[in-house]
């Protein structure tokens, strides 16, 4: 054993020795010869056509996308019609589904269960649990059912590296990396996703600026709280006609908000703890394929669409059981959710928030796609609405946008309250699966940190000043 | 509900505050630490590297060489010469400073991390050329060697830093020297430089803003007291003697010689062809690998086929493939300067 | 070369599919482990999906496969286990997902290691596919995407291109589901040995490289001598590769045996 390992240990000074004789360019002769050698064993077994076709459909298509003139437009204009259709057709499928799961399911199993539970086990499971359950399926799913597929055939098509091509001057403006569009582009569907994806990127400097900025990317769990606020509060001071329109606007205003916050922070880090300037960059542009409808419907039905629900599911039904106890245990005649939203009001009213909000951010760490469900249910609580739901936490029919808008008037939103959640929305925390991967991927508890705790302060931040400033303006 | 007037001021004076103790490097808690930073054992081992690089250079060290090389006064490096001393790791005979062995080794630890940081630097970040050396100088103080080995194994273990100096192996080894200075070369001669001396600063920029790095091979065309002429990438090339000193060359036999002037990737204009000659030395590590992987060697049929904003990035056919490379890369990569064809 | 029956395939019922069946995520008691390498944007996830019945996401950008996938499927009554590797240009570079690709097809010791190659891409997928044939000498090129090439007006004589490498190519378009038959049933014979390989190595022109290359092989050679690509390993000891050196350390590099020697393929992955 000993004879082997100093044989083993020669082997590794005679090459240590050599690596110093042949000098550093073993890599470039290395590759030279392979390269040789495929390029012999092509020449002989492969007859390229002699002339060019005169019209090349991807060569026509890159021209357009990638114009000067039209890239960037186009790309607005895309990512404005996908959020438009979304707005626009989820709407009926979601007032259908809350008022098979809400309107009448509830009532059914709510009888049911109380023939034989006790009246806070019963309240627990159906008034909490389930109530939580089919809210998160009623919001989310029919969104998500059509964002994911026609984000999935764009990205099949093969327009994402595109984009980043578009993109790449301003992400080499701020030090960072072209690639970081890529990350950026994944972390619209899911910012853990996007972690992932970074490792596309070489520079350790440049994958540690993309997983610190990729949460400026809104995720799906963060698309139905943006589509909903706006289009009760922005959409709803246009003309209905133009309702979905504008609503629509406000959401690409709000993306595209947080792709320029990418940027801002990106140049910020590569200033200062990340210094450097951007690397090198080489992406291929794929050819264009087209995409194959009906699988991809079927693909992105069951591997995000399902998978980001049952992901929510899941986080919601603890969620909906906790907010049913916090709404129910009560200390001294008040609610424990009370305590909270009572005591946490002035504060968060500094920044144009309430103390509903800022409790349903603390419970809904686990999942973003649970802040609007919850900040309902706390909403109908606190207010001790019992015309709208059943009782104390829980959640009310809701079979139109317009009754969500009511409630939350009644709750004392305003234009500005709308604006600063969804401001808030896009800079806070990420979520708690987003925050193990980032562990998982930087291996450091400081990046980690770092990652999550700057959006949370420029969140707070950007409320503040939008508040403060707002009310000089337009006085409160 | 306090005047927003009164609240955006105290907002902005919150954070001032709070940037001031907290900005990286310039807040007030990143100077703290750096006051608090160990000083006497960042002394012994600056003056244990100027000792170990005097030795492999064959000059001798004294104590006024050290109080220059640490910008310390004669006392001071005194003192530190008999702490050295006290500690084992010198040995004094008359004027002569010798290291023990023990301080060689302690010395090519240190000069370890100092390389692999540059060579780190280099190859997988994008920070500036300049900056390498200040960044260097800082780890190497701080690294174990075990954390050396670590970081020398996720680079792929370097044998030379990016100015050419060889690096020491972890058991302490290091290769025997060669080469000689560029202004000690004849007229006609080829050679390939080996190594950029990094210091003094201000000497280390005039030879960067020449473009010159270690790799590239040179001619010389003329040596005089007053100037070294000498042509580098197809361009003429003129230092004088004290700067040129600061280059070791290695003379070689030249087995393919490269004639004319060159052109850059960058020049083609979209529908323009052209055949790839090499890639500049300059694109190191990871950038260098992945130009070649994607089948940019010498060559490689290239055709400029896409341009954005700025003409920043590129796309080009290479292979059949469509590759976007921004313009600093493509500045680099080298075409045959046959007269291009339109595609 | 199996390259018989593509054309009349094309268009004819999937006739031989009747002996694949698909296991989608259960690979238990395997026979053989397949590897499935590539570059990026070759179609590779679809092959994957296609043999295992599973429906890994493909997009249509590079670096989409970031991590390793793995599924099962059954052929003339073995079980196969596929491993969908990351996609990659190259395996001499330093990044995780190349040491991903790279460790398992050296380490885990893939009885098969299919490499998916992009038709239209010829010369730049060979780049992969030669660096693979110095690791081992039991891989097959699936060559994909012929539709597109064929569209493109290119000609691909698949005879002499394993004639050249010493591999088996077949000829497929994978999103179509042709050639697939006969990349499955290449797998079958190659897997069990029916086919016996004489990969291309590469051949170098610098003298330089060749003598420290010949220095190391026979000292490498003199410690391992079961090794099947000592070449290999002098290379990447000249590139200062730590997952080697550290094999050579330990002794791990021992464990890697010629074709002939091995029994049944344990997977052992760093």
């Amino acid at each position: 054993m000993n004879n082997h390992n100093v044989n083993r240990e020669a082997i590794l000074a005679a090459a240590n020795n050599l690596r110093w004789e042949v000098g550093e360019n073993l890599h470039d002769t290395l590759m030279e010869s392979i390269y040789e050698n495929a390029t012999a064993i092509a020449r002989k077994a492969v007859i390229y056509p002699d002339k060019k076709p005169a019209f090349s459909f991807d060569r026509t298509l890159d021209k357009i996308l990638t114009s000067k003139y039209f890239g960037f437009p186009l790309m607005l204009l895309i990512l404005g019609a996908v959020f438009w259709v979304t707005i626009e057709g989820a709407n009926i499928p979601s007032g259908l589904i809350a008022s098979l799961l809400v309107d009448t399911l509830h009532p059914l199993l709510k009888n049911f269960t109380n023939s034989f539970m006790p009246w806070w086990l019963s309240g627990v499971l159906i008034d909490g649990a389930y109530l939580a359950m089919a809210w998160v399926v009623s919001v989310m799913l029919p969104p998500m059912a059509i964002f994911f597929p026609v984000y999935t055939l764009l990205e099949d098509f093969g327009y994402l590296p595109r984009v980043a091509f578009n993109m790449d001057p301003l992400y080499k403006k701020v030090g960072a990396h072209g690639k970081q569009a890529l990350t950026m582009a994944m972390g619209f569907g899911c910012n853990a996703a996007g972690i992932v994806a970074t490792r596309v990127i070489d520079s350790p400097r440049e994958k540690l600026i993309a997983i610190i900025t990729n949460n400026f990317s809104l995720c799906n769990g963060r698309w139905p709280t943006q589509i909903l606020i706006s289009t009760i509060f922005i959409g709803g001071i246009a003309p209905a006609y133009l309702t979905g329109l504008v609503s629509a606007a406000a959401v690409v205003f709000v993306a595209i908000l947080g792709i320029t916050f990418s940027l801002v922070v990106s140049w910020i880090l590569s200033k200062t703890i990340l210094r450097g300037e951007a690397s090198a960059f080489s992406l291929e542009l794929p050819p264009y394929r087209p995409p194959r409808i009906l699988q991809t419907l079927y693909t992105s039905l069951i591997d995000r669409t399902i998978f980001v629900l049952w992901r929510a599911v899941i986080f919601a039904v603890p969620a909906g059981m906790v907010i049913w106890l916090a709404a129910n245990i009560t200390i001294d005649g008040v609610s424990i959710a009370n305590h909270f939203i009572n005591w946490a009001n002035p504060f968060a009213l500094i920044f144009g928030l309430n103390g509903v909000i800022l409790l349903a951010y603390i419970i809904a760490i686990p999942a973003n796609e649970i802040v609007i469900p919850t900040v309902l249910m706390l909403t109908v609580a606190n207010l001790g609405l019992s015309s709208v739901g059943a009782g104390s936490g829980v959640m009310f029919e809701l079979d139109s946008v317009a009754d969500t808008a009511s409630i939350l008037h009644a709750g004392g939103w305003t234009l500005l309250t709308g604006i600063n959640l969804m401001l808030f929305s896009l800079l806070h925390n990420p979520c708690s699966t987003t925050i193990y991967t980032i562990y998982k991927e930087t291996k450091s508890v400081k990046w980690t940190l770092i990652s999550t705790l700057l959006p949370i302060a420029m969140g707070f931040s950007v409320t503040f000043f939008v508040t403060q400033i707002w009310r000089l303006v337009v006085g409160s | 509900m306090t005047d927003p007037l009164i609240a955006l001021i105290a907002g902005i004076l919150i954070i001032g505050f709070l940037s001031y103790i907290f900005w990286p490097n310039f807040g007030l808690s990143d100077k703290l630490k750096r006051w608090t930073q160990d000083t006497e054992r960042v002394q012994i081992e600056d003056a244990l590297k100027h000792l170990y690089d005097c030795e492999y250079r064959n000059i001798s060290c004294t104590i006024n060489s050290i109080a220059g090389n640490l910008s310390i006064n004669a006392d001071r490096a005194a003192k530190l010469v008999s702490r050295l001393e006290a500690l084992g790791l010198l040995a004094i005979q008359g004027e002569v400073l010798q290291l023990t062995a023990q301080g060689r080794s302690y010395a090519l630890r240190i000069i370890r991390v100092h390389r692999l940081w540059e060579r780190y630097l280099a190859d997988e970040t994008s920070t500036k050329e300049l900056d390498w050396h200040d960044i260097a100088e800082k780890q190497e103080h701080l690294f174990t060697p075990e954390q050396a080995d670590k970081l020398a194994a996720q680079i792929g273990n370097p044998v030379y830093d990016p100015h050419g100096d060889p690096i020491p192996s972890s058991k302490g080894d290091l290769p025997t020297k060669k080469g000689k200075p560029l202004n000690e070369m004849l007229p006609g001669e080829f050679a390939n430089i080996i190594h950029i001396e990094d210091e003094p600063p201000a000497i280390y920029s005039q030879i960067l803003a020449q473009g010159l790095y270690p790799g590239m091979q040179i001619r010389v065309l003329e040596v005089s007291d007053k100037r070294i002429k000498f042509e580098a990438n197809g361009e003429e090339c003129v230092l004088s003697p004290i700067i040129a000193k600061n280059i070791t060359v290695g003379i070689i036999q030249l087995e393919k010689q490269v004639e004319g002037k060159y052109k850059v990737l960058s020049s083609l204009k979209v529908g323009e062809k052209g055949t790839v000659l090499g890639i500049a030395k300059a694109l190191r590590g990871q950038q260098r690998r992945r130009l070649m992987d994607l089948g940019i060697v010498p060559g490689t049929e290239i055709e400029a086929q896409l341009e954005s904003l700025n003409r920043d990035p590129v796309a080009y056919k290479v292979r059949g493939a469509v590759i976007a490379i921004r313009k600093q890369q493509a500045d680099r990569i080298y075409l045959e300067s046959k007269e291009s064809e339109k595609g | 070369m199996s390259n018989n029956a593509l054309s009349n395939c094309a268009d004819c019922p999937v006739h031989n599919l009747g002996n694949l069946k698909k296991l989608g995520v259960n690979m238990s008691n395997f026979d053989f482990a397949i590897a499935l390498a590539g570059n990026p944007n070759t179609g590779k996830s679809t092959v994957f999906n296609y043999l295992t019945g599973l429906k890994q996401h493909t997009g249509n950008w590079p670096g989409k496969t970031v991590t390793r996938a793995e599924g099962g499927f059954e052929f003339n009554g073995k079980r196969f286990k596929l491993v969908d590797l990351p996609g990659t240009y190259s395996l001499l570079s330093t990044s995780t997902d190349e040491e991903i690709a790279r460790d398992f097809i050296l380490f885990g010791q893939p009885d098969v290691t299919v490499i998916v190659v992009d038709a239209t891409r010829i010369e730049r997928n060979l780049n992969l596919v030669i660096q693979i044939l110095e690791i081992t000498d039991r891989a097959i090129v699936c060559l994909n995407l012929m539709d597109e090439a064929k569209r493109n007006g290119i000609q691909i004589d698949d005879r002499i291109l394993s004639k050249e490498l010493g591999i088996p190519v077949i000829p497929t378009a994978a999103r179509q589901g042709e050639g697939m038959t006969e990349l499955t049933k290449m797998i079958f014979d190659v897997a069990s040995g029916n086919f016996i390989c004489k990969p291309h190595r590469i051949k170098s022109s610098s003298k330089e490289l060749n003598a420290a290359i010949d220095v190391l092989i026979k000292e490498i050679s003199a410690e391992f001598p079961n090794l099947p690509n000592t070449r290999w390993v002098a290379l990447r000891l000249l590139e200062g590769d730590q997952s080697i050196i550290d094999a050579i350390r330990s002794g791990e590099l021992g464990n890697i045996k010629g074709i002939n020697t091995i029994e049944q393929s344990q997977l052992v992955i760093s």
